[in-house]
């Protein structure tokens, strides 16, 4: 993978080629489970592969590549929901969360809330959540995502444990 | 919820995978930033070119500004100005932004046909007040509950549920006609009421009490279905032909079944089946219908024809046609060389997936002979093989490589599919039947992913002597017309698994038909009398429908029959003079007389045509269909065609009941409860259930 990334840094069109492919799906992945439904999902993921092509070049093999792209992708996702946010509600939205597109409705509409719960909860914490849960990674791992400290993500995931278990009896199935 | 269960919600969500389309986009997009960067890279790396200027002032980044982005587009392309009045999203690079307004103007159109609709079922019940449900988040109950008060939200949805389905049929009508078949049933599924589905789930929230969660102690218990993934070919019903202008009516046989279980699947959840995914032929054969058994080698099947009254029309009649192809005889069984091909993606990973998956492959594995060789290849987001080939008598290596099975990960059927047909290859055997079998819960979305290449490339393999056959898994994201062309061209059978019980009928009870073709290519012509019949109209087959040319033409593919299978064609007829016909009489024809000559004593002439399986050359096989034939059959063939009549007619009432007039679902219901016969495997009364689902389904 380095090797790959040093031949696009150096200028090959087909390493990065392969890199914008291998990319391409995790960026989508992380992407589709912020955004909830494909286009946004998509136009997402097309910002994030013009902006990694743009920064490659800064990479500099400090932190793993991996950590890099989340951070880059997690960005990008960020700023999108910023120039969304400027714009009032109208049909074109409406019509993107109608075309939500997870295997199964259900289970994605449930994930839709319990997301919603969690932004509630402060900044940062619905990408702790989807970190986390979502790709696996560690405390530490999304800590350097999110350029915080490993121990602020810890916190956030036990404010999400107490957010999602009020209660032990009966109300989670 | 604890961790756990978050981390199944997420990992639920990863069965969708990038659309090629939009990942080619964003690839190309950036390839073509990165070479126009690598000079400037090369130059000067913090400072920004000429040319990268030029870029980013067309390529919207996320550093400029909406307003420089508007500007940009609108020097660039023409038609934005919808666009940029509906939709103020920054992020469209050039590239993208044909697709993107085009899609977005789609959803705009379909977003307005559901809100009329709404609207609509809010006044015919003297709602005053009507909070807008369609605010399409998910979190709208609590929206509703700030505006509208629990109770009456409680009520509009109650009496919304009373008739999702009629609705939801229209506009996923509408839709169909508006847009693309990529989008037509996932927005078919109209989120309106899969959002009322989540009312009534019982898996979800864990959070402070809502107006929801009132709702979901008084929803209606079954409502809604997420089915709006599954992909269906539309179809029209077979038209009335007049036997003047059109006397001769070819098709190909059809041994597929998928539809019946699909069909029954629906009817067991409370809802009426897309008019789509209902082919009447393969409802009619499922069943088993006990036609006169061939005797000797020669033919390797009978054909039985009958004609009756047709029930839903008077003085119409149904010309029956069933054909029976012969038992192996378990001594003379062809060895087989199987390789299973499976599905195991993310997709798969719902428990009617790939955990019967391997039920079924067991039971399939079950039935092998020692010395039939099994090798396994799945596909996920690449295509691996599990088990080499290995002789089925090693039941414990083959059983032990399919438990280790897991699913994850994108779907690239077409590797998998090459991967699959390489090893058959390998292990060529010529003594053997050679077949793939593939168990998928639907799409191949990487890779070789159009029904055409896919086509191509399984009718080539077809023809190297490698057959293919299909089993659909689950719902949620079949996808039925890649199924059907896939074991079309593959010479195979495309049947759905829905139960293990739907396994053990398929895999085991019909396992011979479905591994040992005896004849290939099998097409029907039937010729109709001009001087006996006035028109016709063949019920079902709509897909398999073939030019008349093709009839004698040996390289036209068609159908293939396996050991011990049973095929029903039904047409109904309007003999001339009946006065039940449909069509207008002719003014100027002539009023022919009947002569007394030979031929005027029969309905008209089939003709079938089929390939012995390793021949390239068709045979032909021709008998009249007379008319005082009427009543030879004895009891227990009357009793096969008039059940096949009721199969036939409930088909046709779940496609809309064009020609059925009022023919109803209780006359279905009769005529089949009086027919069922010795029904041995259960399968007939479980159709008569199915009848009385139906009617229950369509009153709701």
């Amino acid at each position: 993978m380095d090797e790959i990334i040093r031949q696009a840094q150096q200028g090959s069109e087909v390493a990065f080629e392969q890199l914008l492919n291998d990319c391409y799906d995790r960026m989508y992945h992380y992407a589709l489970k912020w955004a909830g439904n494909r286009a946004n999902a998509e136009d997402i993921t097309h910002q994030a592969c013009l902006k990694l092509t743009r920064g490659l070049s800064q990479f500099r093999f400090e932190s793993s590549f991996n950590t890099w792209l989340y951070r880059l992708v997690v960005n990008c996702a960020l700023d999108w929901q910023k120039a969304h946010l400027r714009h009032t509600y109208d049909d074109i939205e409406t019509a993107d969360l109608s075309t939500t597109s997870y295997g199964n409705a259900e289970a994605d509409i449930h994930l839709r809330q319990v997301l919603t719960q969690i932004e509630k909860l402060g900044e940062g914490y619905r990408e702790t959540v989807l970190l986390v849960f979502g790709e696996g990674l560690s405390h530490r791992e999304a800590g350097e995502v999110l350029n915080v400290r490993e121990s602020t993500i810890s916190w956030r995931i036990h404010e999400i444990r107490k957010r999602l278990n009020p209660v032990k009896e009966g109300g989670s199935k | 919820m604890n961790d756990e269960e978050l981390k199944q919600l997420f990992s639920n969500s990863e069965a969708v995978e990038p659309s090629p389309d939009a990942k080619r986009r964003a690839m190309s997009a950036a390839m073509s930033e990165f070479k126009v960067m690598k000079p400037a890279n090369a130059a000067i790396e913090n400072k920004r070119g000429i040319f990268q200027g030029i870029l980013n002032w067309l390529r919207p980044t996320v550093e400029s500004t909406v307003e420089a982005r508007g500007q940009a587009m609108n020097t660039t392309t023409h038609s934005r100005s919808a666009f940029s009045l509906s939709n103020h999203k920054w992020h469209i690079a050039g590239v993208s932004t044909v697709s993107v307004l085009f899609l977005a103007v789609m959803l705009a159109d379909i977003e307005n046909t559901g809100y009329v609709l709404q609207r609509q079922s809010l006044t015919e019940s003297d709602l005053t007040s009507a909070p807008a449900i369609n605010t399409d988040r998910p979190v709208w109950l609590e929206d509703g509950g700030d505006s509208g008060g629990a109770l009456e939200m409680r009520q509009q949805v109650e009496m919304m549920a009373k008739q999702p389905l009629e609705r939801s049929f229209v506009l996923a009508e509408r839709v169909d006609s508006v847009i693309q078949p990529k989008y037509q049933l996932e927005l078919g599924g109209d989120g309106l009421f899969e959002k009322m589905e989540t009312l009534n789930s019982e898996s979800r929230s864990d959070f402070t009490i809502t107006p929801g969660q009132l709702l979901r102690e008084h929803a209606p218990t079954s409502s809604y279905r997420d089915e709006g993934r599954d992909r269906f070919s539309s179809y029209e019903a077979q038209p009335i032909k007049s036997v003047t202008t059109e006397p001769i009516s070819t098709l190909s046989i059809d041994v597929d079944t998928a539809s019946y279980s699909y069909v029954r699947r629906q009817l067991n959840q409370g809802v009426m089946p897309k008019t789509n995914a209902v082919r009447v032929e393969e409802m009619l054969n499922y069943f088993d219908y006990d036609y006169p058994v061939p005797t000797s080698g020669n033919v390797p099947f009978t054909i039985f024809t009958n004609v009756v009254d047709s029930p839903w029309r008077a003085g119409n009649k149904l010309v029956h046609i069933g054909i029976k192809g012969f038992e192996i005889a378990p001594s003379e069984v062809p060895s087989s060389n199987i390789v299973l091909l499976l599905d195991v993606s993310g997709s798969m990973r719902n428990y009617d997936k790939l955990p019967l998956v391997k039920q079924s492959m067991e039971l399939l594995i079950s039935q092998l002979k020692p010395d039939d060789t099994v090798s396994i290849v799945v596909y996920a987001g690449a295509a691996g093989v599990v088990l080499e080939p290995t002789p089925a008598r090693e039941k414990t290596t083959i059983l032990a490589s399919l438990q280790r099975l897991e699913s994850g990960g994108g779907t690239d059927g077409g590797e998998g599919l090459k991967l699959a047909y390489k090893l058959a290859k390998v292990n060529y055997r010529d003594d053997a039947i050679n077949r793939v079998i593939l168990a998928t819960d639907g799409d191949f979305n990487v890779g070789m992913s159009s029904n055409e290449s896919l086509k191509d490339f399984v009718s080539r393999k077809r023809d190297e002597g490698i057959f293919l056959s299909v089993l659909g898994f689950g719902e949620g994201n079949l996808n039925d017309a890649l199924m059907q062309t896939l074991a079309q061209n593959g010479n195979g059978v495309a049947a759905y698994i829905d139960t293990l019980s739907e396994a053990q009928k398929v895999l085991v009870d019909q396992a011979t038909s479905m591994l040992f073709p005896i004849a290939k290519d099998v097409k029907i012509q039937l010729e109709f009398n001009p001087r006996t019949v006035s028109e016709y109209r063949l019920i079902g087959y709509e897909t398999r429908n073939l030019k008349n040319e093709d009839f004698a033409n040996d390289k036209v593919d068609a159908g293939d029959i396996g050991a011990g299978h049973t095929v029903t064609a039904i047409y109904e007829i309007t003999p001339v003079q009946s006065n039940s016909g449909l069509l207008p009489n002719s003014r100027y024809a002539e009023a022919e007389q009947p002569r007394h000559d030979p031929k005027a004593t029969e309905y008209g002439y089939l003709n079938l045509r089929y390939k012995a399986p390793e021949e390239e050359i068709s045979r032909l096989i021709s008998q009249p269909i007379s008319i005082d034939a009427e009543d030879k059959p004895n009891d227990s063939l009357n009793r096969e065609t008039y059940f096949a009549t009721a199969v036939a007619g409930f088909g046709q009432l779940l496609t809309g009941g064009k020609y059925t007039g009022t023919w109803d679902f209780d006359s279905a219901l009769a005529l089949a409860q009086a027919n069922k016969g010795d029904d041995p495997y259960g399968y007939r009364t479980e159709f008569v259930q199915l009848i009385r689902k139906a009617k229950l389904a369509e009153n709701r």
